[in-house]
């Protein structure tokens, strides 16, 4: 019994030394298709996940959502901001050719461009120009300084593309020439997506051996959630995206399964349209974050494991511009009912509770929600639509009190400027206030982290108090692989730029 | 026959309009539209960006224009492209319509090879074991939706024994093997649901032929009970088995949905439903017009098999 102990112990620490291997194949469950394979046209993250290892950013996010250098080797601001210069590495696309400063300036201005009409043309608004200075240096000049610019640029879709194939082709939806670890090979759709191993690729690891360590990845995609986990338990696959919640504990008990992730870049809230009565009384908006029971929407709806409860605002527990605690951490009915009292409202009232049916996390919290205010005589009547329907009337702002969420950032300013800022385009609740819109302003233009979150923390402090949002959770993402696979890294933004370092035991 | 055959294909003509007609329409009167799906994260989103996104599909103009548009292309041979992910619609439905006729024949032939000799023995054996024994599968199989004798199967044959794999798809001239591997089970869940209702047809429409005067004369003539059962009997009990079978076949090519779902199948059904979620207009278009087209040529094909077997069907 001893020996086998120790024998296995031998084994495990062997596992957990040894060198990455070079070779074989990973064969991965997804979802979902891809939504198109054109990554500036698409705002999917299925498209994201399965691009972003054959296209590379300027700049990119490391697992701790640092920025570190992608194609740019280094970069440097002007000392008013308005000025980013970035140096390239040497890099080759996957036909041969050379990748230019060029390259960098058309990627840009074709997602600015409102003929592409990309998503998120939006997001280098403030940019005015890029211009490539030579064949490995380029500028960009800003109408006002930005500091979320670089989390901007290292957005996995908003990837540097090659002119001349963009050119010969009108589009990249049927072809695909990155300068990633890996190169495109087929895709056949609902069936598989095929990458193999770009051998000129300009990444190493640690001791210097070329990245990627696999041959190739196979993406194959099972909508079903049960055809997805059974596919990893039987080893029909190496790796799964997006564990069910109930299914994490269960298959994490399989010894021949490791379930790997927890939480994501995102949040989940009730949100208020500040502009209708009685919700225009912030005191009616603090009554509502005292009486909702946070734990019991992660341990019911979400079955514990699906989620984790906001102990801050939109921005999630761990990232370094969050807060960590809230007056409303613990649920306070009394205070509640005080409250409404004091806003005229101590018999309760009745109002409309706009529900999404698409998503389960957006939707089963809302009966537990509803059984909260009932204990403070207020009484929502739940209206549920498809998300098809709930979207354009939540971004028209034709509601009163809904449930909703946004997933997918990495910088404080989509955070809290998106949601919270009085001219934002993406504040549906018209949420207004001078204070708050004076810090976030601020916080987009300070380059030093430790002033800017002192920014952040005042302006979260602020948008707690006048709660706009009732936040309610951040949704963890889970993966599940087995255990040959080694080196997989998760990212709380949910990319999978983790494949680039992974590699196959024997 | 010539003239038959004519006078059927252009009687379908009216059908398939009507039915791109009524799924143009009832598409369009469902709330929302492809545009919200295209944008995803609402951080990205706003009333302009949604607006401007429906001009450049076209999806401001009235609807008898967009019809018009769209069946102007079709009679052109052109099904357009997707508008989520800009591929040729039909280049998919070229790359999906062989998984779902492979999965219909399957099952069918598993269905046939099961359905006859239970049914014709129940009915050469009425009232004793192989009988009930019949009868029970035909109670199983018609209470079991497939989806869930789908899950039995693959916890059976995937997950305990490992003989097969749970899910996914390989194109058949690519790997025959692999891909009967992928197509067997979601194939039994069909096919073995289809076996029971097909099962209990044959034998009632063999009973009742059984009971027939020319049987009766057959087995006065001292033939031999199988030479009657197989040569008298079960021919022209097949004529309404060809019907029934004739019109599962037609529903399966548009109907294996829920099990292309299971099985993570790339069918017609899954391209359609998928299109349908999204609101992907001319995805749902083309799929719908592609199924009915199949399922009005699997008619024919049994009024054709009639004609053959009866020939009075031609002169009607």
């Amino acid at each position: 019994m001893k020996r086998t102990i120790f024998v296995t112990l031998a084994l495990l620490l062997g596992l957990a030394l040894a060198q990455p291997q070079f070779g074989g194949t990973l064969r991965v469950g997804m979802q979902t298709d891809p939504v198109g394979l054109d990554p500036h046209l698409s705002n999917a993250t299925a498209t994201r996940n399965m691009l972003e290892n054959t296209y590379d950013t300027l700049v990119m996010h490391d697992e701790t959502l640092a920025i570190v250098p992608g194609l740019a080797e280094s970069w440097e601001a002007s000392d008013d901001l308005l000025q980013w210069t970035f140096h390239l590495r040497e890099a080759r696309w996957h036909d041969g050719e050379a990748v230019t400063a060029d390259d960098v300036a058309f990627s840009i201005m074709r997602i600015k461009d409102p003929e592409v009409a990309s998503p998120r043309s939006g997001n280098f608004a403030v940019v005015e120009t890029v211009e490539a200075i030579d064949d490995r240096t380029v500028v960009f000049t800003l109408s006002q300084p930005f500091t979320p610019l670089l989390s901007f640029l290292a957005q996995s879709l908003n990837v540097i593309v090659p002119r001349h194939v963009v050119e010969a082709n009108g589009d990249l939806q049927n072809v695909t020439i990155g300068s990633g670890p890996f190169r495109f090979v087929e895709y056949l759709p609902q069936t598989r997506l095929v990458l193999e191993r770009f051998d000129d690729y300009w990444g190493v690891d640690a001791d210097g051996n070329q990245l990627p360590y696999l041959d190739g990845i196979t993406f194959t995609f099972y909508p079903d959630p049960t055809a997805r986990t059974t596919a990893i338990a039987t080893g029909d696959v190496d790796w799964i995206e997006y564990v069910p919640a109930v299914d994490v504990l269960s298959l994490d008990a399989d010894p021949n399964v490791e379930v790997v992730g927890g939480l994501a870049a995102n949040f989940r809230s009730v949100q208020f349209n500040t502009t209708i009565p009685p919700f225009d009384d912030h005191r009616v908006r603090q009554a509502f974050a005292y009486a909702i029971d946070k734990q019991a929407v992660v341990d019911l709806a979400l079955f514990g494991t699906g989620g984790v409860v906001a102990r801050g605002t939109t921005v999630p527990a761990g990232n370094f511009y969050a807060v960590e605690s809230t007056p409303y951490d613990t649920r306070d009915v009394e205070k509640a009912r005080a409250l409404l009292a004091e806003a005229g409202l101590a018999d309760g009232f009745e109002f409309d509770f706009y529900i999404t049916s698409t998503y389960d996390f957006l939707r089963d919290p809302a009966e537990i929600i509803q059984s909260n205010l009932a204990d403070i005589g207020v009484t929502a009547t739940i209206r549920m639509e498809d998300w098809s329907i709930f979207l354009p009337n939540y971004i028209a702002g034709d509601f009163v009190v809904l449930v909703s969420g946004s997933s997918g950032q990495t910088d404080p300013d989509a955070f809290l400027y998106t949601p919270f800022h009085s001219e934002s385009a993406n504040n549906f609740g018209k949420f207004s206030d001078a204070r708050v819109d004076e810090l976030l302003e601020a916080g987009r233009q300070e380059p030093d982290p430790e002033v800017r979150r002192e920014l952040y923390v005042e302006a979260q402090e602020r948008i707690l108090e006048l709660s706009p949002h009732v936040f309610l959770f951040h949704s963890a993402q889970y993966s599940a692989h087995r255990p040959r696979v080694q080196g997989y890294v998760h990212f709380p933004n949910t990319s999978y730029l983790g494949f680039r370092t992974t590699w196959l035991a024997n | 026959m010539l003239i038959f055959l004519g006078r059927r294909t252009l009687l379908a003509i009216p059908s398939l309009f009507g039915v791109a007609l009524v799924t143009f329409i009832l598409m369009r009167s469902v709330p929302g539209d492809v545009v919200t799906s295209l944008l995803g994260d609402v951080q990205d989103v706003t009333p302009e960006r949604l607006a401007e996104l429906r001009r450049m599909f076209g999806l401001d103009l009235p609807i008898h224009v967009q019809f018009g548009q769209w069946l102007g292309a079709v009679l052109q041979g052109d099904l357009g492209s997707s508008l989520r992910t800009g591929r040729s619609i039909a280049g998919d439905i070229a790359l999906r319509f062989p998984v779902t006729l492979q999965l219909t024949l399957m099952s069918l032939a598993i269905a046939l090879t099961l359905a006859l000799p239970i049914g014709v023995t129940a009915a050469r054996y009425r009232g004793r074991w192989p009988d009930y024994l019949g009868s029970a599968f035909v109670l199983v199989g018609l209470a079991l939706p497939n989806f869930f004798l789908a899950i039995l199967l693959i916890l059976l044959f995937s997950l305990h024994l490992g003989w097969l794999p749970p899910a996914g798809y390989v194109p058949l001239l690519e790997n025959p093997g692999e891909n009967m591997r992928r197509m067997l089970l979601p194939a039994l869940s069909l096919g073995l649901i289809l076996a029971a209702a097909t099962t209990r047809i044959m034998r009632s429409t063999m009973l009742e032929v059984l009971g027939r005067d020319y049987v009766r004369t057959a087995r006065a003539k001292g033939l031999e009970e199988r030479v009657v059962t197989l040569r008298h009997a079960l021919r022209n009990a097949l004529i309404p088995v060809v019907t029934v079978v004739g019109l599962q076949f037609g529903s399966l090519l548009g109907g294996t949905v829920i099990i292309e779902q299971v099985f993570s199948l790339p069918g017609i059904g899954r391209f359609a439903l998928e299109g349908i979620n999204l609101r992907d207009y001319p995805v749902v278009q083309g799929a719908v017009l592609v199924i009915a087209a199949a399922f009005v040529f699997v008619n024919l094909l049994v009024d054709v098999i009639y004609a053959l077997i009866d020939p009075r069907v031609r002169y009607a």
